[in-house]
């Protein structure tokens, strides 16, 4: 694959923009690669795009080339003070999508955690590498349906990690759920990064919200990430999901920067 | 230190988070960089903290810029 897209440069030389696969671009100015483009399609489908120069006015002639030879939609992400590149995709027709709060959690309840949480009445909270794997997969099932029907996945922090088809739930033991009798009625994903655990998932069954569960389980997985030694995790929040946010910033949890993501249909 | 098409690729560790998404990197011959990440490490949600070892991309017009491509585990 070979497109070539020549446009203005900033030197004595256009700039060339040439595709080297499916997923590459790179353009060159006289013999000096000056900028490169990707694409990658995430689980859910969607391609994001994404574009690195050394100099601004190298951005467009490559966001052009990839925009003429991909399909729509497309998608990028840009660090919120990284106001530079969010405005060249704007310039590329992008439009924010959603934006996406960093929190950083301390795990020690002394210090910022919650404290000492009940779980509300009746339910118990399975410690991550006890859940039964049929009830779990049973919840994580009920949970994202009743998100598609209602906001949509494409409103939740971006998972990024390959999974087999149709399989949500690829390591049983990263959980920590609430039970209630013989039922699961919420989880809570947590990946154990060597640097940093990151809280990856909090969800509750619609008929269970509102009850402090996701508090109860948030609190109990601080807990245990401080009882083995973790001092701090992180977690993404949708910025318009107000109660998300009010579960982690109720837990003491730190702003810590952010992502926009933007789309172009 | 590695010279590939892009430029010149050097190893190092990341010593502070600054503003605008750019961090300071410490090469391994000891001179400090300015770098940003790249837009594959950006949509990948890769998280870059401080003691993180990386790979830098300097950048061919200020060789105190640089562009981190990888981050090591």
């Amino acid at each position: 694959m070979n497109a070539s897209h020549p446009a203005a440069g900033t030197g004595e030389h256009a700039v060339h923009v040439t595709r080297l696969s499916d997923t590459q671009w790179h353009a060159l100015e006289g013999d000096r690669v000056v900028g490169h483009g990707d694409v990658s399609p995430r689980p859910d489908g969607r391609l994001f795009v994404s574009v690195d120069v050394w100099h601004a006015a190298h951005f467009a002639p490559i966001a052009d080339a990839m925009l003429a030879d991909l399909p729509t939609p497309l998608y990028t992400v840009v660090d919120e003070s990284d106001h530079d590149t969010a405005a060249a995709w704007e310039q590329a027709g992008f439009t924010v999508a959603r934006r996406e709060q960093n929190y950083l959690l301390r795990t020690d309840p002394q210090l910022t955690g919650p404290g000492p949480v009940q779980p509300p009445s009746g339910i118990t909270i399975v410690p991550s590498g006890e859940a039964e794997e049929g009830p779990l997969r049973a919840l994580d099932r009920i949970v994202r349906d009743e998100v598609e029907a209602t906001v949509g996945w494409c409103t939740m922090p971006a998972e990024v990690r390959p999974r087999p088809a149709g399989d949500t739930v690829i390591d049983p033991s990263m959980y920590a759920v609430a039970r209630h009798g013989d039922q699961y009625v919420g989880l809570l994903r947590v990946a154990q990064l060597p640097r940093q655990p990151r809280i990856g998932l909090v969800a509750v069954r619609a008929d269970w919200q509102r009850r402090g569960v996701a508090r109860a389980l948030l609190a109990h997985t601080l807990d245990a990430l401080h009882h083995r030694g973790k001092t701090s995790a992180y977690a993404e929040v949708d910025r318009s999901n107000a109660a998300a946010a009010a579960l982690f910033e109720g837990a003491g949890a730190r702003p810590a920067g952010g992502s926009v993501e933007y789309v172009r249909g | 230190m590695t010279k590939t098409a892009g430029g010149i690729e050097v190893e190092g560790l990341v010593v502070e988070c600054l503003r605008n998404a750019t961090f300071k990197v410490e090469l391994q011959n000891g001179h400090t960089v300015l770098a940003h990440i790249s837009g594959k490490i950006r949509k990948n949600y890769i998280k870059i903290l401080p003691q993180d070892r990386v790979l830098v991309e300097l950048s061919p017009y200020d060789l105190t810029r640089g562009r981190i491509r990888y981050r090591f585990r």
